[in-house]
């Protein structure tokens, strides 16, 4: 990692030209970014006569991934949550000249003494003794996230605008869009699943939200004392209907307790209700049906264009093979389940 | 091939899990491993199925056209139905019966999409039995690692 490292350090030299002694130490990769190359690293300083010591994340475009996203968007939806009640790192730089690390990349801190990793929130210490806590703390969020103006934001005028009658079709076509392009193998249920889909389309939402369109246990660092304090992975974001959002956050794939809570957290009427105090909406149960079984065939279709790149070659990241064998089957299980054809 | 390829796979899977991973220093490294690993076991459970399941599943849907095609008026599709309920395996290779499961599943959506337009009682019968067909595809497919 020291070329990477050196070439960060000259990046920071150009980003701070009053810096000096600027050394990138501990720099590595984290495991189980699968839509950008995500590393850790400990920035150290001295500007105006003193050290600093900044604690960073960089992210850097792969040269494929699960899903193909915009890096802009992530980098301007931390940068307009930050300071807000939505906890997220602080964003340092977004850089697009592939000069400096040969892709397009983004910095920004690294909250630092937290876990993310399901497998470890439920089943270690002290985390799993607090995951009610957590629970409650991950749907206010979201509900908080929902509710969330773009337009104070400033999010309206970067994200691709969307009016409420267009928000089911917009997510539609992309995710069919994707298994048009990226399938190995007919889908059977998931074709099914696309026409239902189309044939019944869900009431608009009551206001155009930001979603976050990847909220889920995992994408989220939970400290020792149980307080969620950072939301992560925004690549996916954009402007629709917030029970994408809720739909997403609950659904069958991430109940990693192998019961049926949410995300392994919480019972799946708690975390809708603690949603819709916090976001001031309401999860229209029809609404609500329409969008989980989207969920679905949107992680059906990640799963199956991260397998399409790996087979491909594309991006032969371990994780693309991974998901492809570990989870399609159960996606496919998954939509038979909301699709009542499961038993 | 003898020890089993399947018995080989699993062996192997374990060592990198018990034995090599947790030795690894580097945490990308480490983790990735024990991704692999679980990749192996998941390669060995499907080994020893692999065929069988292949041969079960294009045989239940050819029983499934040949049962479909009287009920469907389009002409041209039951025609298709008819010729692939005949079919038979050409051989037993894997990349050969998965050949001949794209052509069967990629008809099955037809067929599925056709029906969903017709409102009689007997397209009500093959659609449920569809469902049955694909709930036990994920059955065959099942992989015991799986969250579901």
């Amino acid at each position: 990692m020291t070329d990477l490292s050196d070439r960060f350090a000259r990046y920071v030299a150009h980003k701070w030209p009053e810096a000096t002694d600027i050394r990138v130490e501990g720099l590595s990769r984290i495991h189980g970014g699968a839509s950008r190359e995500t590393y850790r690293l400990l920035l150290k300083l001295r500007r105006d006569g003193a050290l600093e010591e900044r604690p960073l994340i960089l992210r850097r475009d792969p040269s494929g991934s699960l899903i193909e996203t915009e890096r802009s968007t992530e980098y301007h939806a931390y940068r307009a949550f930050h300071g807000t009640a939505i906890p997220v790192p602080e964003p340092l730089w977004l850089e697009e000249d592939e000069q400096w690390l040969d892709r397009p990349f983004f910095v920004m801190e690294q909250i630092t003494g937290c876990e993310s990793s399901p497998q470890t929130l439920l089943t270690t210490s002290p985390y799993q003794e607090r995951i009610e806590r957590i629970g409650e703390q991950k749907w206010r969020i979201l509900g908080e996230l929902n509710k969330a103006d773009p337009r104070e934001l400033g999010l309206a005028d970067l994200m691709p605008a969307v009016t409420p009658e267009e928000c089911w079709q917009q997510e539609l076509r992309k995710w069919e869009e994707m298994i048009d392009e990226d399938e190995m193998t007919p889908q059977p249920i998931g074709r099914a699943a696309i026409r239902w889909l189309r044939r019944h389309p869900p009431p608009p939402p009551e206001k155009i939200s930001v979603v976050h369109a990847d909220f889920r246990t995992g994408n989220f660092l939970a400290d020792g004392e149980g307080n969620i304090r950072a939301i992560l992975d925004w690549e996916m974001a954009h402007l629709g209907d917030a029970i994408e959002d809720l739909a997403w956050s609950i659904s069958r794939i991430w109940c990693w307790a192998r019961d049926d809570r949410p995300g392994g957290l919480l019972p799946r009427e708690r975390a809708i209700a603690l949603w819709e105090e916090a976001s001031g909406l309401r999860a229209d149960p029809e609404a609500l049906h329409w969008w989980e079984l989207l969920a679905n065939l949107k992680a059906l279709a990640i799963w199956i264009s991260g397998g399409n790149e790996y087979a491909t070659g594309e991006n032969q990241d371990t994780i693309l093979g991974f998901t492809g064998w570990w989870l399609t089957n159960s996606q496919d299980r998954a939509i038979l389940e909301i699709m009542g054809h499961l038993k | 091939m003898k020890p089993n390829v399947d018995f080989t796979l699993q062996t192997i899977a374990a060592s990198l899990l018990t034995e090599i991973a947790p030795k690894i220093s580097d945490d990308y490294v480490m983790r990735n491993s024990a991704l692999t690993a679980i990749l192996l076991q998941i390669a060995a459970e499907e080994w020893d199925r692999a065929a069988a399941r292949r041969v079960e599943e294009n045989g239940a849907l050819r029983r499934l056209f040949a049962e479909a095609a009287p009920e469907v008026e389009d002409r041209e599709l039951r025609a298709r139905l008819e010729a692939a309920s005949g079919g038979e395996e050409e051989s037993l290779r894997i990349a050969d019966l998965d050949r001949s499961n794209d052509a069967l599943r990629s008809l099955l959506i037809e067929l599925h999409a056709h029906l969903e337009e017709v409102e009689t009682e007997n397209a009500r019968r093959i659609e449920s039995a569809i469902w049955r067909e694909l709930r036990t595809s994920t059955e065959r497919r099942a992989v015991s690692v799986a969250p579901f």
